[in-house]
């Protein structure tokens, strides 16, 4: 059931999120300018606002993919509220946390902590163990509110209806709405990831305080890391897909998606694929086991497959011909489908092993990833934003003027990210502050993406001020719901 | 701020990296070794053909949704016609397309390159926060510091053994265009073997890929191929 209190502490999370989101555009644009030599930080300045950047953006959108699966579980199963709530809190108080290291302590390890960068301090002492710290804090609170909602789940469906596997037999007797089975494969996914960022922290606290005397295999650190950084970042985008299974139809007024043999396979398939392809962060470590590096590749083409026949199939058959009624919410929903896509091609084309040897860590990395989140996880988790205000409100999303919007996004993100795709295939590299000389057209391409991102930072604040009005509505003492 | 407060690494990885001829940990596997005629390499094709299909492909997926917004808005609404054929027949033609794109591309992984030939020249490269020293001979950590001049012969198969003495870096080798022409990774404890030859003389430049705190921009080094 959708409480008035869900609302509420969705409502929080929303503002919060964007608040967050916006700072952080600002820092990335920042960097972005810097590269460009527009602007002149201190390299630490910009390695503190580079790990920043990082930690906050993929903090706050898994934490919107959850907000995002936590309201809409509440139509099927009972939620609980309070685990949201102590989630938040936690979340604050981690965020706070690392932000301190960053900006006071000037801690610039990256946000993947790479052992043992983080243990050769090069910035104020305390700093390491607090952003570690900060860090088990806001997992070990999404952590418990990842299991939580795993267990709503599965006090209503069994294990094997959550996966939908009855799906695969004729005529099943339960249907499993979709947004139940991607909510459950993406969960356990979360919550694996964020186990072995537990492990992670006790590795790094056990050689911390066993003033020498334990030190840990750089290898498996590496491992963990990876698998940790990339499971995370890659189930956030799965749970903004549960949104849209749920609410594209909805919101075109269409007739809702159904489970089937093929989605219950393609989710299926993809836990799977998430939870190997991480291998592909580690190519270019040659004693790793080759056969790892094989399923790597394996495991990160095949994940293309039910994403692309099933997921982006699902969406293009419903809008073709379909006589859409268009608002925000799902021509949001449906560009983030084309970005999502688009990133996925230059994330395989990464993915191949002989490739990688030429792509790994360029600007082809930030290029595809910032595709598939800024130009397909954020308007996900944006579109939810905007449909769930407009029912915290009470109205209908308008099928006014969202044009400028719409355009201004397109230009501002695919700019931005083609500016990183150009230095990439220019073999520029990834984390540099500035770039050496002879990668003369670098400063060029980062000074036009620093404006084509400010362009996209002006969409995405025209989408903050139709979002935030409606979401305060909730709190407003007449608020029923 | 170049410190990197040295006696945090595993004194056992140390020696490790000491003995670094001893093959113990080795990149090239015994299973499955294969002879391969590497072509010549052409660095600036390949990155050009990778950025064209990319581009190709984003640009025909933006005009493909543009087609399908199109066709959504005002007409008869009468949907897609036979979906399930159209889905099947597409998921078959993409597992097709990805099957024979891994056939092709697998067996180019850098791990078999070169895996059954002899090396001219054998280069013993150790990363540091933030700089390299190649030598001709096994690198000792508690005196290292001293590079050779490293000059290495065109057209023969030569080997990198490349480690850290504090965190990860990269170790990734320019040509003097600019282009990123192969790279490992330099990993305390580990020892990375990169087998490579060189079509091109020149000089070449070593960049690191691997952040590694506020000095890794400007950590480099060169050698020439002659
Ligand atoms: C338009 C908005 C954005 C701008 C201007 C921006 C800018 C940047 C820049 C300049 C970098 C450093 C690139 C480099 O390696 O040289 C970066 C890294 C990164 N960005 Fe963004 N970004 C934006 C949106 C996002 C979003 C939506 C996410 C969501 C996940 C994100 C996540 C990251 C991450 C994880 C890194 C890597 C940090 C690291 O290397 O430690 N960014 N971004
Ligand atoms: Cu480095």
């Amino acid at each position: 059931m959708i409480t008035r209190s869900l609302k509420r502490i969705t409502s929080v999370w929303i503002i919060t999120v964007l608040v967050l989101f916006v700072t952080a555009i600002i820092f990335g644009i920042t960097m972005r300018f810097n590269q460009g030599k527009d602007l002149t930080m201190s390299p630490v300045g910009f390695y503190s606002l580079m790990t920043t950047h990082g930690i906050t953006m993929i903090g706050i959108w898994a934490a919107a993919g959850l907000v995002a699966v936590n309201y809409l579980l509440g139509r099927y199963v009972k939620v609980s509220v309070s685990l949201n709530v102590f989630a938040f809190v936690t979340t604050v108080i981690g965020v706070l946390m690392i932000w301190a290291t960053t900006f006071i302590g000037k801690y610039h390890a990256g946000w993947t902590f790479l052992y043992p960068l983080p243990l050769q301090v090069a910035w104020a002492k305390w700093a390491t163990p607090v952003f570690l710290f900060g860090l088990g804090i806001l997992g070990a609170g999404w952590l418990i509110w990842s299991v939580g909602m795993l267990l709503q789940i599965l006090s209503k469906y069994s294990l094997k209806q959550a996966f939908a596997w009855q799906h695969f037999s004729k005529n099943p007797a339960v249907e499993t709405p979709p947004l139940v089975l991607i909510s459950t494969v993406s969960l356990i996914g979360i919550i694996v990831s964020l186990l072995t960022a537990v492990i992670l922290l006790v590795l790094y606290f056990l050689e911390y305080f066993s003033g020498g005397n334990f030190t840990n295999d750089p290898l498996l650190m590496k491992n963990l890391t990876y698998f940790f950084g990339h499971t995370i970042a890659n189930e956030s985008l799965y749970l903004g897909l549960a949104a849209v299974y749920e609410l594209m139809p909805e919101s075109s007024g269409r007739p809702r998606f159904k489970t089937t043999w093929y989605v219950a396979l393609a989710w299926n398939c993809t836990l799977v694929f998430i939870l190997t392809a991480f291998f592909h962060h580690l190519y270019m470590d040659f004693v790793q086991p080759v056969g790892f590096q094989m399923i790597g590749q394996l495991a990160s083409y095949f994940a293309s497959l039910p994403a692309a026949a099933v997921t982006a199939f699902s969406v293009i058959a419903l809008v073709y011909r379909g006589r859409i009624r268009w608002s925000l919410t799902n021509t949001l929903f449906f560009i983030g489908i084309m970005g999502w896509l688009i990133g996925g091609i230059g994330a395989v084309i990464d993915a191949t092993v002989s490739n990688n040897m030429i792509l790994h860590n360029t600007l082809w990395v930030p290029a595809h990833f910032h595709t598939y989140n800024a130009m397909g996880n954020v308007l996900f988790c944006l579109a939810f934003f905007n449909w769930v205000a407009h029912e915290f409100a009470g109205t209908q999303a308008s099928v006014k003027s969202f044009r400028l919007t719409t355009v201004l996004l397109l230009i501002g993100g695919f700019g931005f990210v083609l500016m990183f795709y150009l230095g990439g295939a220019y073999s520029m590299p990834r984390r540099f502050s500035v770039y050496p000389q002879e990668f003369t057209h670098a400063a060029i391409l980062a000074s036009l993406g620093a404006w084509f991102a400010t362009v996209y930072l002006v969409a995405i604040v025209l989408i903050f001020a139709n979002i935030i009005k409606k979401c305060l509505k909730v709190f407003s003492p007449s608020f029923s719901s | 701020m170049v410190n990197g407060q040295a006696g945090k690494i595993n004194p056992k990885f140390r020696e490790f990296n000491y003995g670094l001829s001893s093959g113990k940990v080795c990149l090239i596997t015994d299973a499955g070794r294969r002879q391969f005629h590497y072509n010549k390499s052409n660095e600036m094709r390949e990155h050009a053909i990778l950025l064209t299909i990319f581009l190709v492909a984003a640009t025909a997926i933006s005009l493909f949704f543009f087609f399908i917004y199109r066709s959504s808005l005002p007409e008869d609404g009468k949907g897609m016609v036979n979906a399930g054929k159209k889905r099947l027949f597409f998921a078959l033609i993409l597992a097709s397309v990805l099957i024979i794109l891994l056939t092709v591309t697998l067996p180019k992984s850098p791990y078999f390159l070169f895996a059954d030939e002899t090396p001219a020249k054998v280069v013993y490269v150790a990363a540091r926060q933030y700089s390299y020293t190649m030598s001709y001979q096994a690198i000792d950590p508690k005196s290292a510091g001293r590079s050779d001049t490293i000059e290495l012969p065109v057209n023969q198969p030569v080997e990198f053994r490349v480690t850290s003495f504090d965190v990860n870096h990269g170790f990734s080798i320019y040509n003097d265009r600019a282009e990123l022409v192969t790279q490992t990774q330099a990993m305390p404890g580990y020892v990375n073997r990169l087998r490579w030859v060189f079509t091109e003389p020149g000089t070449y430049n070593v960049l690191c890929l691997e952040y590694c705190g506020v000095g890794h921009p400007i950590m480099r080094t060169s050698f020439t191929v002659k």
